[in-house]
């Protein structure tokens, strides 16, 4: 089964998404692989390599496409999407991000 | 005096001795002839060294955890999975079944890897220094190389490298290392960011140039202007001397005896040890969002419980403001689901969630935070709720809080009511600034989003930058407002922001009548050096003069003549 999400986190899929991304998909009892919106099924690569999934350089907004097989593979999916779709900052963003912004912004005194 | 540019990455000065980091150089045996590979052995021994470095890795992760903070250590997550990777993993091991030793096999696999990222603009170059970090670890395991052992170089040391990875940077010591400065790198590498958070001067991004500095050098790192200074003159000297002035642990007064409170902004629980260690009089702003970011659910009240009795316990008998949850609006919590919004800073944040959708989080908050505030041997504990604007808001606080108080009394929950303020970075607060300051213990500008509203720029937006300015006229005389509006109201009145913690600006601070500043831990010594300096009188006549200013280079020049 197969599934196409839009990547919501600000860096796309880069360091903390992808993490997140890849440990979710080796928690679940599925084979699942990811790609570009309207790759080809050669073009997909696996869902739980870091350097493949980083490799996509997928940004925010992009659709992909996760194609999933095994017995958990609905739950995968669904477990896949959520972190596709919840924006968080990655980690050159969250604190250390917000760092970035502090010392750009001048905030140390924390607005969010 | 040689001056060399690169890109300012922490916004600190120091000076040291140059002494140059190069990683040994992993140079490879020649490639022996595959027949006489046994690939058995050649198997174990990358499975030996994957293991060690997976271990280094872990260590790395938990040291950058508490130095620096979860944030960071993430970092270290993603360097596992590289260790990992099924695709690195599976091309090293089909290297070598063929005939290739186990460092020849390593070397290939992650070149390409980094190779075919290398390419690649921004943040994707960055996974190249990433797959560098964790290649090198397994190359030097294989080798038997030693790694340098950053974290014990001599004091005053300033540390020139090609690059670092984020291991090296997070094994520095902040005591020792005076600077650095790098050939390569952006402001957003994970190398920078780390010594950001550790305070370290940086500069990135010199270039070759940085090459010909010699080892034994003095060299001057200024990361606020993004420059590398070989042989500084005594002057340029001096202009660090300020952030390095000498620890104060006593109370500060101006010379003639009006004592001010010089306070640390506090993000995360790693961040107390240094703020105690600079000096800092208490934390004039202990922010909460760090219990609340990175995880799946809310934390309970006795996890909030200990991490405020924690902030007390760093600062016995002095005040530790602790900022109820500000988030919404632009800063997202997943679980919270708080939908977005078109006009975030404008919207649904800080106490409005409070007291609206999130009530609950608030309430938990409260229960922990009354329940501090009746531990002994601490500090005191005061509160503090942002984004305030309708005095309606702080009335309703205070009646949650009486619930939260009656709720624990009847439970038989020891528990106290701290000192409640509210945090100004509304011109409405401003403007109710002693109806709110009549109803609370003390009021705190927020001077970053106080700018923001004053002068309707948004922070972030970079086409507005020179309006987002705290010394516009407009924004000093909301401050002025503020302040004796609060002391009328019978309330003290403290300044939490980059602005409090700017030593040239402590004396019209200081005349503008503010009883507490709060900064960044790293500014607090020079900050309370140059308060021992200030005349009140004359610092108030300085505030005049700035508030009778009607634009901000008239502010800069009634400075400069200070």
């Amino acid at each position: 089964m197969d599934r196409t999400v839009e990547i919501v986190p600000e860096a796309g899929l880069h360091a903390r998404p992808a993490s997140k991304l890849v440990q979710t998909a080796n928690a679940y009892d599925a084979t699942v692989r990811i790609g570009h919106a309207g790759a080809d099924d050669d073009e997909l690569v696996s869902a739980d390599s870091m350097l493949a999934v980083t490799g996509l350089n997928a940004q925010q907004g992009d659709e992909v496409v996760l194609v999933a097989e095994g017995s958990d593979a609905e739950a995968a999916l669904d477990a896949l999407e959520a972190v596709l779709t919840t924006p968080v900052e990655d980690e050159d963003g969250s604190a250390a991000g917000a760092e970035d912004a502090e010392a750009e912004t001048g905030d140390t005194e924390g607005d969010p | 005096m040689t001056t060399l540019t690169g890109i300012g990455s922490t916004p600190l000065s120091g000076v040291g001795t140059a002494r140059w980091f190069r990683p040994d150089a992993l140079e490879l045996p020649d490639r022996p002839d595959p027949e006489t590979v046994d690939t058995a052995d050649q198997r174990e021994r990358f499975e030996d060294a994957r293991d060690a470095a997976r271990e280094a890795i872990q260590t790395a992760r938990d040291r950058a955890a508490e130095r620096v903070g979860e944030d960071e250590a993430a970092v270290f997550d993603a360097h596992e999975q590289f260790l990992d990777d099924p695709q690195l993993v599976g091309q090293i091991e089909d290297a070598i079944d063929d005939g290739t030793t186990a460092e020849h096999a390593v070397s290939d696999a992650y070149g390409d890897a980094v190779s075919q990222f290398e390419g690649m603009e921004g943040r994707m170059a960055e996974r190249a220094d990433d797959l560098r970090d964790v290649r090198d670890r397994l190359l030097r395991e294989l080798l038997g190389v030693e790694t340098a052992d950053l974290g014990s170089l001599p004091d005053g040391t300033v540390l020139l490298a090609e690059r670092l990875t984020p291991s090296d940077t997070a094994e520095l010591d902040p005591e020792a290392v005076a600077g650095i400065a790098t050939v390569t790198g952006g402001r957003t590498s994970h190398a920078a960011i780390i010594a950001r958070s550790l305070a370290i001067p940086a500069v990135v991004g010199v270039g070759d140039a940085l090459l010909d500095v010699t080892e034994g050098a003095t060299v001057l790192v200024d990361g606020e202007a993004g420059e590398v200074v070989l042989d500084p003159d005594e002057k340029r000297r001096e202009s660090v001397s300020e952030l390095d002035a000498p620890v104060e642990t006593e109370r500060v007064s101006t010379a003639d005896g009006r004592e001010i409170e010089v306070a640390a902004n506090v993000g995360r629980p790693a961040e107390l040890d240094p703020a105690v260690a600079r000096g800092a009089d208490g934390i004039g702003l202990f922010r909460t969002e760090f219990l609340f970011l990175d995880r799946e659910g809310p934390p309970g009240e006795d996890e909030q419980f200990e991490a405020i009795t924690a902030a007390l316990n760093a600062f016995p008998g002095e005040r530790v403001v602790v900022r109820t949850l500000d988030v919404g609006g632009d800063k997202q919590v997943p679980y919270l689901d708080l939908p977005s919004e078109p006009n975030p800073f404008l919207g649904r944040r800080g106490v409005r969630l409070s007291l609206s959708a999130h009530a609950d989080l608030f309430e938990t908050q409260l229960r922990a935070l009354l329940r501090a505030a009746a531990t002994d041997g601490g500090g005191d504990l005061a509160v503090m709720v942002p984004m305030v604007a309708r005095v309606e808001e702080v009335e309703d606080v205070l009646e949650r809080v009486e619930g939260v108080a009656a709720d624990l009394e009847r439970e038989g929950v020891a528990h106290a009511v701290p000192d409640l303020g509210a945090m100004v970075e509304t011109p409405a607060a401003t403007e109710m600034a002693e109806a709110l300051a009549a109803r609370l213990d003390f009021l705190s500008i927020g001077t970053n989003d106080l700018t923001q509203y004053v002068m309707a720029a948004d922070r972030e937006n970079d086409g507005v930058a020179d309006l987002h300015d705290p010394l516009h006229p407009a924004v000093l005389r909301a401050i002025d407002r503020t302040v004796r509006a609060g002391h009328d109201g019978g309330a003290w009145v403290g300044m939490c922001g980059e602005m409090a913690g700017d030593p040239d600006l402590t004396p019209l601070l200081v005349g503008l009548g503010l009883d507490e500043l709060s900064m960044s831990a790293v500014t607090v010594p020079a900050v309370k050096q140059r308060v021992g300096d200030i005349d009140s009188e004359a610092a108030r006549e300085l505030a005049g003069e700035a508030l009778a200013c009607e634009t901000r280079a008239a502010v800069q020049s009634a400075l400069a003549r200070e």
